[in-house]
């Protein structure tokens, strides 16, 4: 059963798991990357200094829209409205790091990145994630 | 993500999960959700809306601090303002000799539209800042080439070393799609995404380039060729004859 936590509007750090990213680093092309191949069970990690022009989208799916992110990452990664939120003292802070998991894994060959990812949520005091599809 | 959700949440770690498919949230039973009536791909609603994102979010924050569980689906009131056609829109200007089909063959259609395209793209790149187009990690005429080398029968090898040459034809695949869609976004109006995808899939060489590499691939005997030609180059509501 998981555990349902109260929490109110001030002290919440939050952070995101978006699906199917991964980080380009480096321009101009033939830099190297690590990007999702198939139902890759890991997660790769996204620095919440990550620039717009450095994510992409790797994910296997090609069933879903693409060009709601071409125009505007937030679409499916909302960074820059969560630090707004944050600014706004909604929420209570941003977390330092976050990550993206292929999604359409299978669950048990997820079940050990899924908890190393919990220790590295909880080193970053992160206390609450939002899970985005595409 | 549902099981992701469950894992955080047995390590302490509070979640709430954004869906697109209800139905499919209801059957995988993630702790908490909010349910988003928004297309696939755009899980907080509409681009270049940062008030209608926020919505969102809080909403989704909002689900946190519910008591009653274990699994929790609230949903999302507002359609996306950006699902709907633009009549303003137009795409961009391409011959409908490269376009359609007199100017020489389809693979050379397709690099021919791609230099056609480059102004436009330019556009795109110099008002939103960025490009998604990178995933091969080749520039977009060498991408061009390699999947018009595949059309051509020719099966290249792959021009990076770690990536095999399927995997090398998908991401190329990937790039010129993305590179035509921002190509034809780099205007004032807004497009739906559909108006993009009847567009790209319909009128261009490129789209018609994917569908016929698709039917090739599809014959071939290499499973992991025919695996991504069949599931990962045209969307399963454009392959022709999906109705």
């Amino acid at each position: 059963m998981p555990r349902f936590r109260n929490k109110t509007p001030g002290d919440r750090t939050g952070a995101v798991a978006a699906q199917g990213c991964d980080r380009l680093l480096g321009r101009p092309c033939r830099a190297w990357r690590n990007p999702f191949r198939g139902r890759d069970p890991d997660y790769r990690v996204i620095p919440a200094d990550t620039r717009p022009e450095e994510l992409l989208i790797s994910h296997i799916s090609i069933n879903f829209d693409r060009t709601g992110f071409q125009e505007d990452w937030n679409v499916v990664f909302p960074l820059d409205r969560l630090r707004e939120l944050a600014a706004e003292g909604t929420i209570g802070s941003v977390g330092q790091t976050h990550y993206s998991f292929m999604g359409a894994t299978d669950p048990v060959q997820m079940e050990s990145h899924a908890r190393e990812l919990a220790g590295r949520l909880k080193s970053d005091q992160v206390d609450a994630v939002i899970l985005p599809p595409v | 993500m549902s099981a992701l959700g469950h894992y955080l949440e047995e390590e302490g770690i509070a979640t709430v999960a954004i869906s697109l498919i209800r139905p499919q949230t209801e059957k995988t039973k993630p702790p908490r959700a909010l349910w988003v009536p928004f297309e696939l791909g755009r899980p907080f609603g509409p681009p270049s809306d940062p008030a209608f994102q926020k919505r969102v979010i809080l909403a989704a924050l909002q689900v946190l601090e519910r008591e009653k569980g274990p699994v929790l689906i609230e949903d999302f009131p507002d359609d996306d303002p950006r699902g709907r056609p633009d009549p303003a829109w137009h795409p961009p200007f391409i011959p409908a000799g490269v376009a359609a089909g007199s100017d020489g063959s389809l693979a050379a259609r397709l690099v021919a539209e791609i230099v056609l395209l480059r102004d436009a793209h330019q556009r795109w790149v110099a008002q939103h800042g960025r490009t998604t187009v990178g995933l091969s990690g080749l520039p977009i005429s060498e991408c061009a080439r390699y999947v018009a080398d595949w059309l051509r029968g020719t099966a290249p090898a792959s021009p990076r070393e770690g990536f095999s040459a399927p995997l090398m034809l998908r991401f190329a695949v990937d790039d010129v799609k993305a590179y035509c869609l921002e190509a034809a976004a780099a205007e004032i109006a807004k497009p739906s995404s559909r108006q993009l995808g009847d567009w790209f899939w319909n009128e261009t060489a490129a789209g018609a380039t994917i569908h016929a590499l698709r039917e090739a691939c599809l014959s071939s005997e290499d499973e992991r060729l025919k695996l991504i030609a069949g599931n990962f180059m045209v969307p399963a509501a454009r392959v022709r004859g999906s109705g």
